[in-house]
């Protein structure tokens, strides 16, 4: 099943003294289960990307299409709802909220859902205990470690079972031994619960869990590998 | 569970919301604590004028060509269902001298029952037996003692009293005036009853009698007019709650400021939290989700002070009735339950509207421009 599709996709962003086109013309297609990597130089493109597969944002012209909806037909309400139940955000400055305990993270999404408490208090402690941080449960992010919070941001990514989740950067401020906890974890959720990855990184050692990888220059896919 | 994280939120900026709470107690306890001093001013002026407002003066109409009221229209008011007394008074302008000076003055025909009942003495005794009472002022004025002769109309009699300074009534004045049983009254004047102060068994009745007094005397024509000091007393009450209308739209003002507080406090907080908002929109709140956690807050604070300003300004109503009035007993009636109440709400209403704004403008942010600020 196709799950992710771009058809000639455009971002321009108009000031008033310069155009920057961020995506030149960008189609592509992820498989269910596909483990993408997307790497390129800087200000290559990557992010505006990543944020229009989320929708989190709206292509200048093209069609993004998420389960073979397309995205820019739908209203805020709905774009919300297909974040919430069908795209996990994992960022490269992990982004939890500060007030609350890494339990109460990952609660969050369900929350939004409105999943009763006390099945969500149970998934978020079985996700918790996923990633290896059942003893760190009502610690506020400040008491964390980044590779700790960055493991806390996937079990919020994962909280309401997404078909897709979507990496910006997630080992960029991490060092190489919490880069590779965190990359085992992205990567057991692909094969065992062949979840969609698409992944963006400027770290070249990384290609290696991609199915194929994705070389973005100047807003265009230059190339394709794997 | 917004709940909780909005309270979170509020924790995490402990100064900033304690000041914002002080800001709205301070309103509230100003609001409800001039309500309430106003209401007690309003109570102890009207305590005064109680036991006069069950009263009603009859007297003749004038316009019609009555000058007196006669002894049966009396006799017929004091046969009425509801009337507790009725007080005939004749009265007179007389020539009165006294020592050197002379003057014209007001001279009252009365019962000596009723004087005794409507006034009090300051020297010597109500005795109107070939004797007479006189006002304080005329005394002082004319410098008149117990057992001081005068002559009115040619007449004399000896002072038996000087009456105690009434301060200012509707009925009669006898502060400047002489009074004399009808008997004496009679001997100097022919002057017939001029007034009836009529008493009701209760303030309720007061319409009641007066129409009774109507249709029974006016009848034919219009031969008397009645006059009921109740209008006075609901004129003072209005006259009052005007002025604590105002006073408390002055406390107000301070509600005003600290509403400004809240907004500038919750705006604060939304920029800073701005990047947050984003992550909780990516991660699937609705803008309306959004917009619920902060007015939360806003409610909260709201709410924290207003309770707060609520119980103090019970001790606040106490300390300005204590120091203006010198007597606490009005802080605890019914009214300040109401001025709580009002001061309660709309210090409230104040940080909702205030939350409003700002918990709106967090819910506009697009989810992008949200994540991206840093
Ligand atoms: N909101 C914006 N307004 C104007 N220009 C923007 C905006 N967002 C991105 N751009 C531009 O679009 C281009 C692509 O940006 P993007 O963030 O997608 O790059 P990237 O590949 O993620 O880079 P990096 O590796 O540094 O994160 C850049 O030239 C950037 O300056
Ligand atoms: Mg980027």
């Amino acid at each position: 099943m196709r799950v992710v599709e771009l058809i000639d996709v455009y971002k321009i962003y108009k000031t008033e003294f310069y155009e920057v086109k961020a995506l030149d013309g960008v189609s592509m297609q992820v498989e269910e289960g596909d483990f993408v990597v997307i790497m390129g130089p800087s200000g290559s493109g990557k992010s505006t990307l990543l944020n229009l597969i989320g929708c989190l944002d709206k292509p200048t012209s093209g069609k993004v299409l998420i389960n073979g909806v397309e995205t820019i037909n739908l209203d805020d309400k709905e774009l919300t709802e297909l974040r919430r139940d069908t795209i996990g955000f994992i960022f490269q400055t992990y982004n939890l909220i500060p007030t609350l305990t890494a339990l109460e993270n990952v609660e969050l999404p369900m929350i939004f859902k409105g999943i009763s408490r006390q099945e969500r208090e149970r998934r978020a402690r079985e996700l918790l205990s996923i990633v290896g941080l059942e003893d760190a449960m009502d610690r506020k992010p400040n008491e964390l470690s980044g590779g700790q919070q960055q493991r806390v941001a996937i079990a919020r990514a994962l909280a309401n079972n997404p078909k897709i989740l979507l990496c910006d950067e997630p080992t960029g401020n991490l060092d190489t031994k919490s880069g590779e906890q965190v990359m085992n974890i992205i990567k057991e959720q692909n094969e065992e619960r062949k979840v969609t990855v698409i992944l963006v990184t400027h770290d070249p050692s990384l290609a290696k869990y991609g199915s194929f990888v994705i070389r973005l220059r100047d807003g265009k896919i230059e190339r394709v590998e794997g | 569970m917004y709940l909780e994280l909005a309270k979170r939120n509020l924790e995490r900026a402990k100064v900033r919301s304690l000041l914002a709470v002080i800001g709205i107690l301070i309103g509230v306890m100003a609001v409800s604590a001039i309500g309430i001093f106003g209401e007690s001013l309003k109570a102890t002026v009207l305590e005064n004028f109680e036991d006069v407002a069950n009263e009603l003066i009859v007297s003749p109409n004038y316009q019609e060509g009555y000058k007196y009221l006669e002894k049966k229209d009396v006799e017929r008011i004091e046969k009425l269902p509801h009337v507790d007394s009725a007080i005939p008074i004749k009265s007179d302008s007389l020539l009165v001298e006294a020592k050197k000076k002379k003057a014209y003055l007001p001279i009252y025909g009365m019962e000596e029952k009723d004087v005794e009942e409507m006034f009090d003495v300051e020297k010597g005794v109500i005795r109107l037996k070939g004797s007479c009472v006189v006002g304080k002022r005329l005394a002082d004025f004319a410098d008149i003692r117990v057992n001081s002769k005068i002559t009115i109309n040619g007449r004399e009699f000896r002072v038996a009293g000087i009456l105690e300074d009434t301060g200012a009534r509707f009925d009669i004045n006898p502060n400047t005036a002489i009074l004399l049983s009808p008997d004496d009254f009679s001997k100097v004047s022919d002057a017939g009853y001029t007034m009836v102060i009529v008493r009701a068994d209760s303030l309720d009745l007061v319409d009641n009698v007066k129409k009774e007094i109507e249709d029974k005397l006016n009848s034919r024509e219009e031969k008397v007019i009645v006059f009921d000091l109740k209008i006075i007393l609901e004129r003072i009450n209005e006259a009052f709650s005007q002025i604590n209308t105002f006073l408390m739209a002055i406390a107000s003002i301070s509600l005003l400021v600290a509403g400004v507080s809240i907004l500038n406090i919750m705006l604060m907080s939304t920029i800073e939290r701005t990047k947050e908002i984003g992550v909780m929109r990516a991660i699937g709140a609705y803008r309306t989700t959004i917009l619920k956690i902060f007015l939360f807050e806003a409610v909260i604070l709201g709410l924290i002070g207003s309770i707060i300003g609520s119980v103090l300004s019970i001790a606040g109503g106490y300390a300005i009735d204590y120091l203006i009035l010198q007597n606490v007993k009005y802080v605890f009636q019914p009214a300040t339950l109401i001025y709580i109440f009002l001061g309660f709400s709309v210090g409230l209403a104040t940080s909702v509207v205030s939350g409003l704004y700002p918990a709106w403008r967090a819910s506009r942010l697009e989810p992008i421009e949200a994540l991206r600020f840093e």
